[in-house]
């Protein structure tokens, strides 16, 4: 994978591109600023990137705001979005144009290099990967959504670890269940959403965003 | 019959009234005049018969000055609802030192009556209001005095005009009873405009209190960020200081056993990470409490929004300027204090649903929460409330609170132009 790594602080910078060329992917650029992070997305047309929220020059949300002008030029195009505070705000921001491709975890995230690459690999490939304290939140507050009301406890749960990004193997194993009982309630919860049959990475995008685009 | 009846009372009350303000208000000329009559009847010839009537003029003046400008002050409370603030100096607690004696602010006391009554003294002889008590001693009787006193002097010249014979007399009888009767309702009401005038707070006074007022925001404000920063410090050091100190004890002992045995270093190796990870989420909520980074990110109202996105309750959020930017001490101020009153309405409240509405207009920053709970609100002292009203107090913000019991609560919080 060709990837974009956008993050001010060297010694980040430096680990992550270490840890990526680790696993054989190729950093084509770096940015260090949020104009610089426009341009690179811009030029490389990156298959994914990595995006640090604050940056220079005025250390507020420089990296989100290139991420979303990106995304709002070139659509779809894959994002994960590294921070040291998740907040649901921007959470939704990112969800908001509905294509899917984003991801948004906290920095620590990358300790667990395995699953910070599984991630990097499903936002790349069009999918999801939300911090779980994201999906926690979004768990207990607001009011539900009309499809989401007449889900079951567990059709809910499977709903939020889809929502972190994992495969129905990994749910099953997360929830002590079979892949195949894991996808029976995928399926029933894809019914109950009224989300027509379609290729299984979109179906699930689309019941993702559902879930966290809740009122 | 009944409007009759009620103009009666009017003139009833009026005329009561009217006395009254006339008894306080000539009740300095009255003792003037007393001295003076002292004076002749000593031998007005005499310079030193004019000795005790002088020292009465004074003393009566002095003393009187206060009374008579506190009992207006209570009148004018009573009978039209407008409260003139006294402005008075307060006198500054009594305490006792070390060494036994009693500090009052001025000087040392041996006891503690001695020291009060010496404070009482002192403030009383350096008020600035004496100045402007005097000042409406003497205005008050030519303006306020003399009106109210047409109604009573009407009613005497009547009593004497009526009962004496012959027609001249017993006409300025008659038309002393339509002038009382005629005036009664209104000859009190001048009392009312010459106070607010004349006895109102000097600017020095008003000064002094600000002077008063800031001294102590600024020791509040002084110790509250001494508590703050000491809390910091106690979090730092309990918390991620002692975790990072366990973290390079588990790699030391991870990278010795190596060798011997990398199964346990391996297992020290992960702990290590778990608690690199749970240190970092201690450090995330630090931070969060001493500056919240989607506040330095986004500003005071998305800021808000983001908040209100963690709350668990159903919150609107509106703003009639979506970057609105304001001073960061301000705007820290407003969002914690937005963030006490909606966890207040999780917390005590039981709401389902909260209202924030942050609208900046002529008069400075208005922020209004609402919620629909069970309501009872009440600002206990020490309590998170009464935090609020003192932190919004040093950019000489108010504090308004609507809580009937059984809700809905109502908050306002105003910030004046002046400190934006």
């Amino acid at each position: 994978m060709r990837i974009v790594v956008a993050e001010d602080l060297y010694l980040l910078r430096d680990g992550m591109v270490r840890l990526i060329e680790a696993y054989g992917h190729q950093v084509v650029a770096t940015a260090t600023t949020g104009p610089q992070t426009l341009d690179a997305l811009r030029t490389w047309r990156p298959d994914v990137s990595v995006v640090d929220v604050r940056m220079p020059p005025d250390q507020s949300d420089e990296g989100l705001r290139a991420a979303l002008a990106a995304r709002g030029e070139m659509p779809g195009l894959p994002v994960l979005i590294l921070s040291q505070h998740v907040e649901q705000l921007y959470a939704r921001e990112l969800l908001a144009d509905g294509s899917g491709g984003v991801g948004y975890l906290l920095k620590e995230s990358v300790f667990d290099a395995d699953q910070f690459i599984g991630a990097l690999e499903r936002v790349a490939g069009g999918g999801t990967a939300m911090d779980p304290a994201v999906i926690a939140k979004l768990l207990s507050s607001g009011s539900p959504n009309r499809g989401l009301e007449r889900l079951t406890e567990r059709e809910y749960s499977v709903l939020a670890l889809m929502a972190e990004g994992l495969s129905n193997q990994a749910i099953g194993r997360r929830l002590f269940l079979s892949e195949s009982a894991i996808s029976k309630y995928t399926t029933s919860m894809f019914g109950k959403l009224g989300i027509s049959a379609d290729d299984d990475t979109n179906r699930r995008v689309r019941a993702v965003l559902t879930y966290l685009n809740k009122p | 019959m009944r409007r009759l009846g009620s103009w009666a009372a009017r003139v009833g009350v009026g005329f009561v009234r009217a006395c009254v303000v006339a008894a306080v208000s000539m009740l300095v000329p009255a003792v003037w005049a007393a001295a003076g009559a002292l004076g002749i009847w000593w031998g007005a010839g005499n310079p030193w018969s004019w000795v005790a009537p002088l020292v009465l003029v004074c003393g009566g003046t002095l003393a009187l000055s206060r009374p008579v400008c506190r009992m207006v002050r209570l009148l004018v409370a009573r009978w039209t609802a407008t409260v003139i603030p006294a402005g008075y100096r307060q006198a500054p607690p009594v305490t006792r030192m070390s060494t036994g004696y009693w500090w009052n602010g001025f000087s040392y006391e041996r006891t503690r009556r001695d020291a009060l009554l010496d404070q009482k003294w002192r403030i009383r002889w350096t008020d600035p209001a004496n100045r402007r008590d005097l000042r409406f001693t003497g205005i008050v009787p030519l303006t306020a005095g003399v009106v109210a006193a047409l109604p009573p002097a009407g009613v005497a010249a009547a009593v004497l005009g009526l009962g004496r014979p012959g027609t001249a007399a017993r006409l300025v009888g008659a038309l002393g009873l339509v002038v009382a009767v005629a005036c009664a309702p209104y000859a009190w009401r001048l009392v009312e405009p010459v106070a607010v005038r004349f006895l109102r707070p000097s600017p020095a006074m008003v000064l002094a209190d600000r002077v008063d007022e800031l001294t102590a925001q600024r020791a509040d404000a002084t110790v509250a960020q001494a508590a703050e920063i000491r809390r910091i410090e106690r979090d730092l050091h309990d918390g991620a200081q002692a975790r990072l100190v366990a973290l390079g004890l588990s790699l030391a002992t991870a990278e010795k056993l190596m060798e011997t045995d990398p199964e346990r270093a391996r297992a020290l190796m992960r702990d290590a990470r778990v608690g690199a990870t749970a240190s970092l989420a201690e450090l995330r909520e630090l931070i969060r409490g001493i500056s919240p980074p989607v506040l330095n990110e986004r500003g005071l109202v998305d800021a808000v929004r983001a908040l209100a996105l963690d709350i668990p309750l159903d919150v609107a959020v509106s703003a009639d300027d979506a970057r609105l930017t304001l001073d960061p001490p301000i705007e820290s101020a407003v969002y914690f204090g937005v963030a006490e009153l909606l966890t207040n309405a999780v917390r005590h409240a039981h709401a389902s649903r909260a209202r924030v509405c942050l609208a900046r207009g002529e008069a400075g920053l208005v922020v209004e929460v609402e919620d629909d709970g069970r309501g009872g609100a009440d600002e206990r002292p020490g309590g998170g409330l009464a935090g609020l009203r003192r932190r919004l107090a040093v950019f000489d913000g108010t504090l308004e609170i609507t809580s009937p019991p059984g809700g809905p609560t109502r908050v306002r919080m105003a910030l004046p132009c002046e400190s934006l």
